[in-house]
């Protein structure tokens, strides 16, 4: 079937003119990736002959494939995948979300003091934020104040920039250091510790994997057939053309950014769950490394262009890049500078590919 | 009639100045981060302790990990006339700059918790509260290289090493000290298998330990170089269904979480560092200082072993 969501805001095209999905590229890419990891594993001596996707000797898992890596490739990635999402839908938009890690901050320390326990191995809970009434609520509490504060942060980076006409950079440049303040003011700095089991499930082992999946598939579905998707794609492409054509874009613009922050403080909830505990320095350059997986997915800075199953192909990239790092032993110095490579390098080849194509 | 008033409204100003500063100490602080766990525990020991005080005021400044910011908001502190400054370094090959400001503005400044790079020429009016950034690490690892030995595994114990930021001093030290134990008589059958960063960040050390447990292959002990970064690792072994009364793992800090860790059975070590006491320290020898009283250059606030046995001394 010949994708209908590029570049034109969901009126069918050329096929002929992109005969190639742009996210096939991001698999292929991924492929490559694993085979250099496996080869710099056969060839390095230290490795002993070391397999990084299999386990033919022990058998640990009853298979031959090394399960635990697997599921850690895509675990250690599937928090900020689920902020991507988002990311990927206000880029799409033609703006940008600068504000998303601190707001995962923000919206964890929120989110935790709500979800305490009263009791830890018997004793009272050391990190209690609030007074007695705040302890074992039901786990739905959490979940709707975080997604609640969620919308508000979201409203009002939308609100600007839609209203005031600020440019998305500098509205949510703002944000970000405002979510940051909220997240060291609501407890003077101090983590909150000690959820219920009920909250601690939400992010418990494999659960942020089946959030992210079921998050991407839900907006991947949105974004393709809903006209929600449609004027996300139109108004990114060409916002003059939406308008004269009836698209309601300020409100439009306001949804999207509600949407993306959401999705941004349910992120919080899952990480928090994940880590039992809420800190105010959580989410540090998780603004980036979305957009970063977004763009390494084929989503364009300029707008109009790009889609989920490509962000989830970029989040993948991004987890077996960082497994990779870890399984040849390579030392965090020269992790960051290779990561900046590939995060350059993948733009590049889109863009070299992209003007090769269009010709 | 107008310039009675002025005169008046001068007056009383003066007064009110007067009043203030003889019965105060007004202190400036700049904390390298207000988001660091560590670092809050200290804070909050200053400010509880200023509440038991009369008449001292603080003002807090947060230096966001920015080199220049810090010196900024020093030169700020030294403009507005504070009676005294503590500084808890955001880089400590930076303080050289810091303790010539405030001494040409003769105003005492305190470095906290961080040794400042010019500690052998810092000159008078100026001191350096902290603990041995030494003693965390080595009680640490001597104790988990103990346990090991008294749990038999004296021929042979195999284990990874989390550290923090690489830029950070402590981080530095408390791997060296680690390097150190291992490399005496008594705990070289300790072998390192690989030694990672993990930010102090018990989210990266979670990822970072499920990553080496991917590898399968087998190892005794974790060496964290703060409490987070082990309860990471320690929830990413329990995740993959490892036994923690097996695997001996240390952290530095003692933080409350880390206590509950130990409590359960799945932190075997930890070392308490009295931040708290730093804090309050620091508060005391910047007023000493300001009063013109004589203090050592270095005061240090002694760090403890805390283990399943003295646990409950270290539970509030």
């Amino acid at each position: 079937m010949a994708d209908t969501s590029h570049g034109t805001g969901g009126v069918s095209f050329d096929s002929k003119k992109r005969s190639w999905p742009n996210e096939l590229n991001i698999f292929f890419a991924l492929i490559v990736i694993v085979c250099l990891f496996e080869v710099a594993g056969q060839l390095l001596p230290y490795m002993k002959g070391q397999s990084m996707l299999f386990d033919f000797n022990t058998n640990r898992d009853g298979t031959i494939l090394n399960m635990a890596r697997l599921k850690i490739m895509i675990l250690q990635v599937a928090i900020i995948g689920i902020i991507s999402l988002g990311v990927t839908q206000v880029i799409i938009l033609g703006g940008i979300d600068l504000s998303s890690g601190p707001l995962v901050g923000a919206a964890a320390m929120v989110v935790m003091s709500f979800a305490q326990t009263e009791l830890v191995n018997g004793n009272p809970n050391p990190k209690a934020v609030f007074g007695e009434w705040a302890f074992d609520l039901p786990v739905m509490i959490p979940i709707l104040v975080g997604l609640a504060f969620g919308a508000f942060i979201g409203a009002i980076n939308g609100g600007l920039i839609a209203y005031t006409r600020i440019p998305p950079f500098i509205a949510t440049l703002g944000m970000f250091l405002i979510c940051r303040g909220i997240a060291q003011w609501w407890t003077r700095g101090k983590p909150v510790s000690f959820p219920t089991d009920s909250f601690a499930s939400l992010g418990s082992g494999m659960m942020p994997v089946v959030w992210f999946g079921g998050l991407a598939f839900i907006f991947h579905f949105i974004l393709k057939y809903t006209v929600y998707g449609k004027h996300t794609y139109a108004i990114g492409s060409n916002e003059d053309a939406a308008r004269m054509s009836g698209i309601n874009i300020k409100r439009h613009k306001v949804l999207v950014y509600v949407i993306a922050s959401m999705l941004a403080a349910t992120a919080a909830i899952v990480l928090s769950s994940k880590n039992l505990t809420a800190q105010s320095g959580m989410g540090q350059f998780y603004e980036l490394f979305a957009i970063a997986m977004a763009v390494i997915g084929g989503v364009s800075l300029t707008g109009g262009r790009g889609s989920i199953i490509g962000t989830v192909l970029g989040a993948c990239v991004f987890g077996v890049i960082q497994s990779g790092f870890t399984y040849v032993k390579l030392d965090a110095f020269y992790q960051l500078m290779a990561m900046g490579t590939i995060i350059i390098s993948a733009v590049v080849l889109d863009q070299w590919r992209q003007n090769s194509s269009s010709r | 009639m107008k310039k009675t008033l002025i005169a008046l409204a001068m007056g009383a100003a003066m007064a009110t100045t007067a009043i203030s500063s003889a019965l105060a100490a007004n202190i400036g602080v700049s904390v390298a981060r207000f988001d660091d766990n560590g670092l809050t525990v200290m804070r909050t020991g200053m400010t509880e302790h200023v509440k038991t005080l009369e008449g001292v005021d603080l003002q807090m400044e947060d230096a966001q990990d920015d080199v220049a910011k810090q010196l900024d908001q020093i030169n700020n502190f030294i403009a507005s006339g504070v009676d005294a400054i503590i500084v808890n370094a955001v880089d400590t090959n930076a303080t050289e700059a810091m303790t010539k400001a405030a001494a040409a503005a003769s105003v005492p400044l305190v470095y906290v918790n961080r040794q400042p790079i010019n500690m052998e020429t810092l000159p008078d009016g100026q001191a350096f509260v902290a603990s041995n950034e030494i003693e965390s690490g080595t009680l640490e690892a001597f104790q988990v290289c103990r346990n090991l030995r008294a749990a038999g595994k004296s021929g042979g114990a195999k284990g990874y090493v989390l550290m923090g930021q690489l830029s950070n001093q402590a981080a530095v030290q408390r791997t060296k000290d680690v390097e150190d134990v291992v490399g005496m008589d008594m705990c070289n059958f300790m072998k390192v298998i690989d030694k990672q960063t993990a930010e102090w960040s018990r989210d990266k050390a979670q990822d970072l330990m499920a990553n080496w447990l991917s590898s399968g292959e087998e190892f005794d002990f974790v060496l964290a170089n703060n409490d987070e970064m082990a309860i990471g690792a320690i929830q990413a072994m329990k995740a993959a269904g490892l036994d923690m009364k097996v695997i001996e793992v240390g952290g530095v800090d003692a933080t409350a979480d880390a206590l509950v860790a130990m409590q359960a059975g799945d932190l075997d070590v930890t070392v308490f560092q009295d931040l708290a006491g730093q804090g309050a320290g620091a508060i005391d020898t910047a007023i000493k200082l300001s009063k013109g009283e004589s203090v050592d250059k270095t005061v240090f606030i002694p760090f403890k072993l805390v283990t399943p046995n003295n646990i409950s001394d270290f539970i509030k």
